[in-house]
């Protein structure tokens, strides 16, 4: 299919290394770190966090926006929007908020969003540009999640940087995300503690595109 | 309390348009059945599984367990395949929606997350843990 104006544009441009308006997705599992990642882009480069996070599940229901948010390297420039998106599940009880001392009421609020989120992470798989599929690297990355989520982006021709995180705990194994998903740029990074950040940076300015 | 597994042909799923055929798997999970199928997806039509899943949420039904194993396909097969999703491709820029597809050979289980506690996937392989 031949280039439309707005490809031929973004190709000039990214001749002189920028690239702008790049939709970021922040997808993955629930309490993999997608907001701690989000609040640590953010911070990294606009000194202000994004969303709030919580050890409870399915803290953000929402879609978190920050808009224009450029990351420099070297002599590049990439401004992105960045996208934290609810946590991807396919089940959402009630009773597993009450283990966190949340009221049966608030509970079942709470549940009736994030359905509500999940159906708008997924909704937004159409208009997000690049994605950092986020998994927790302590744990086992073969999840049905994962792989419908990473067969969708590849469905879609979606970029996808896989974001190993949580390396600073003793238990994380960022190395069997690599071999589970070898066909896929695999960054380990620990988004609380602000490891190995550079490494990502490098891998968004190297895989970023706007969708074609 | 028993549980109740239900095995279903790739072929009769087939013959379902996609809508009936994720209407189909949930109504089944939802009565409380685990569904085995010898096929598998695509992963377009999973996350509608997951988002269908979602809207059906409630108190005695928070969601789904599922798992699948896709074969993998090598030479001339892989090359039909290929093919096969480019053909569903340029279908979708012709008609402006994903057209019906047939399962992909493989295993896929769905089951009620009610009763399903764990499962465990390999590359080639997945167990499960299920209490009633």
């Amino acid at each position: 299919m031949g280039m439309n104006f707005r490809g031929f544009f973004d190709w000039f441009f990214g001749l002189f290394g920028y690239r702008k308006n790049i939709r970021l997705g922040i997808y993955g599992a629930t309490n993999v770190g997608k907001t701690t990642l989000a609040n640590r882009i953010s911070l990294d480069w606009t000194g202000e966090e994004i969303g709030k996070v919580s050890e409870i599940p399915h803290e953000t229901r929402t879609v978190q926006k920050k808009e224009k948010v450029e990351i420099k390297l070297n002599r590049r420039k990439i401004l992105i929007n960045l996208l934290d998106m609810p946590g991807l599940a396919t089940k959402v009880d009630y009773r597993e908020f009450l283990k966190y001392g949340l009221s049966k009421k608030a509970a079942k609020q709470r549940a009736r969003e994030a359905t509500d989120g999940v159906i708008e992470a997924i909704k937004w798989l159409s208009n997000v540009d690049t994605v950092l599929a986020v998994m927790d690297a302590t744990q086992d990355p073969l999840t049905q999640v994962n792989i419908t989520l990473l067969g969708n982006l590849e469905a879609r021709k979606i970029p996808v940087i896989v974001v190993a995180n949580k390396i600073d705990l003793k238990r994380a194994k960022p190395n069997e995300i690599k071999e589970a998903f070898p066909q896929y740029p695999v960054v380990p990074v620990s988004a609380l503690k602000g490891r190995n950040m550079d490494e990502l940076y490098e891998a968004i300015a190297k895989y970023a595109r706007r969708a074609k | 309390m028993k549980i109740k597994m239900d095995f279903v042909s790739s072929a009769m799923l087939d013959k379902k348009p996609k809508k009936k055929r994720i209407n189909f798997i949930l109504n089944k999970v939802k009565d409380g059945s685990i569904l085995v199928v010898d096929g598998v997806m695509t992963a377009e039509e999973e996350m509608e599984l997951i988002r269908e899943t979602m809207r059906r949420v409630d108190d005695g039904f928070p969601g789904i367990e599922v798992c699948s194993l896709k074969k993998q396909v090598r030479g001339f097969q892989s090359f039909l395949e290929r093919l096969s999703d480019q053909r569903t491709r340029i279908q979708k820029v012709l008609i402006g929606r994903i057209p019906e597809t047939s399962l992909k050979t493989g295993i896929t289980l769905v089951g009620p997350a009610r009763y399903i506690k764990k499962i465990k996937k390999n590359p080639n392989s997945f167990s499960v843990l299920a209490e009633a």
